[in-house]
């Protein structure tokens, strides 16, 4: 690791409370809507936050520049949070390090006002072994925070059923009977009750996702993180998981979602940002306005990439130029 | 074809029978007794510490490339001797392939259980299973099922390996069937091609069994 980059970590872990020298004023704008936040990390705006992320780094060992730089943001309890972003701009990585699956560099992430990570520039240096999870979170932590990812990874040598009893039966010590009863409650919900024996290999993308959901849902998390969890389905199995989604949303799960489906990410959306290249460039309470009126140019750009027109005449370089940034 | 009344001969049979039972318990034995040296052997040679992987890798190279009676000789005669064991020839048949079944199936331990993609470990993190859980749950049996052809196919080599137990004098079926032959050299000078089709088709339903059974479970166990 050369000097500069201790440096750039270094700046993200001091610079709690004051800007650090490569904190640039621009990535922490969009902060100050959000409400300021004091040293003890508790917010002074009225509602009580189920998650806070401070000046978060994430830097993989090696890496030039970190993934994620001095990211900070709070949700507030039963609200939707939404994270748009090209590829390749860390959202999903911001997701993990919050379900404790990457160590972070600098920075903390408090769970209803208490810390359950602190930024260390030492820790993720050395990658665990094979395909191992190096993260030290309890049993129990990890259980207040659900997370559901892009490819279901359902257990393939159980079945549905199974999937989704195995966590609290083996985790939260819950009775057998009980755990059955809320899981078919679960699957009932999610259109799936009829397909409890079934193997996962034997249901469609769209089913095994919301068995997945369930198989979150049943340990009662605090908060939901979704990591772009219709990317890998068909078109037409993309909307039973998003019904899913905004049902949730409508009996007030708090939820942190990372997606690529604008037009679901405008309707369920309480607060909106767009992350490019590590940091967060728009930060929105209004996802209307996001999506009519975004305030950053870059935010502008990102949204071109996904509507199509025809410059008839002139101006076709410019277009394909925009698009093609979006993708970086 | 003359010859095939030597398998009518009195004794015949039952002596035949009694060398194959000798075969299927050092075969028996050791394949039962390398599933937990497997294991282990597979475990050790996935954790984080660098020299008991090394020392793993040495052990599973030295027994490969060691011929297998090589290995016999060397624990029959040199050790045993050496040390003072008392081992009998049986006993340094089974010790050998327990050596042998356990790399072999330590290295398929090791494969199968690198081949679980990293995100299963994921999902069992985030839902809160400790690291014993997820692998006695969800890693192993997921890993067992990706390992059983190969297995099978282990226990298979060592059910005929042990015909080389002939050479530390342990009265297999083989050695069995070579004195019935030397026997009635006079008698029935063609018996060899009838006593060695026995010994063929008595090996062939010891390992048929283990196909089939591996091909039933597999059948079982396709969920992934």
């Amino acid at each position: 690791m050369t000097d500069g980059q201790e440096n750039r970590l270094e700046a993200g872990r001091e610079s709690a409370g004051t800007l650090g020298p490569t904190g640039s004023a621009r990535s922490m704008e969009p902060l100050r809507s959000s409400g300021t936040t004091d040293p003890e990390g508790r917010t002074g705006v009225g509602q009580r936050s189920v998650l806070e992320v401070e000046h978060l780094v994430k830097q993989y060992p090696g890496a030039d520049v970190p993934v994620l730089n001095d990211i900070s943001f709070r949700i507030p309890k039963g609200k939707v949070f939404v994270v748009l972003g090209p590829s390749g701009s860390g959202k999903s990585t911001l997701l993990r390090t919050i379900a404790g699956l990457e160590p972070i560099q600098g920075g903390r992430i408090l769970l209803d006002g208490r810390t359950v990570e602190s930024g260390d520039a030492s820790k993720g240096v050395r990658a665990p072994r094979g395909n191992r999870v190096s993260g030290t979170r309890s049993t129990d932590l990890r259980t207040r925070i659900g997370m559901v990812f892009q490819s279901y990874d359902l257990f393939p040598n159980k079945t549905v059923l199974d999937n989704v009893t195995m966590a609290p039966v083996l985790v939260q010590k819950r009775s057998r009977d009980e755990a059955r009863k809320e899981a078919l409650e679960l699957l009932d919900r999610v259109g799936l009750a009829d397909r409890k024996d079934a193997w996962p290999n034997e249901l469609s993308g769209g089913q095994r996702q919301r068995v997945a959901i369930c198989r979150a849902l049943i340990l009662h998390p605090e908060i939901m993180l979704f990591d772009e969890v219709t990317a890998a389905l068909d078109p037409e199995m993309v909307r039973e998981v998003l019904q899913v989604i905004l049902e949730l949303a409508d009996q007030g799960l708090t939820m942190m979602i990372v997606t690529h489906e604008m037009a679901f990410a405008r309707g369920i959306a309480d607060h909106i940002v767009l992350l490019d290249r590590g940091s967060l460039v728009e930060e929105s309470d209004d996802p209307e306005r996001f999506f009519t009126d975004p305030a950053t140019e870059r935010a502008r750009q990102f949204l071109s990439t996904f509507t199509y027109e025809r410059r008839r005449g002139d101006g076709v370089g410019e277009q394909a130029h925009q698009a093609g940034q979006g993708n970086v | 074809m003359h010859g095939v009344e030597i398998l009518l001969q009195p004794g015949v049979f039952p002596r035949l029978f009694s060398g194959l039972w000798v075969t299927v318990w050092i075969a028996g034995i050791s394949v039962i007794l390398s599933i937990p040296v497997g294991l282990l052997v597979g475990w050790l040679m996935t954790i984080r510490n660098g020299l008991v992987r090394a020392v793993m890798r040495v052990y599973l190279d030295f027994i490969r490339i060691m011929p297998q009676l090589a290995l016999l000789f060397i624990a029959f005669y040199g050790f045993a001797r050496a040390f003072d064991w008392n081992l009998d020839a049986t006993g340094a048949c089974v010790l050998v392939f327990v050596l042998w079944g356990g790399a072999e199936l330590g290295d398929l331990v090791r494969g199968a259980l690198e081949s679980i993609p990293r995100s299963q470990y994921e999902s069992a993190y985030v839902l809160g299973l400790d690291s014993w859980q997820t692998f006695r749950r969800i890693i192993l049996p997921q890993a067992f099922r990706r390992m059983l052809p190969a297995s099978v196919n282990l226990a298979t080599r060592i059910v005929k390996t042990t015909s080389l137990a002939a050479l530390l004098g342990v009265i297999e079926v083989i050695k069995v069937g070579q004195q019935i032959i030397d026997a009635n050299r006079f008698l029935y000078p063609q018996a060899t091609l009838w006593i060695y089709g026995v010994i063929f088709f008595m090996y062939f339903f010891i390992c048929w069994p283990l196909s089939l059974v591996a091909r039933h479970l597999e059948k079982r166990w396709a969920h992934d």
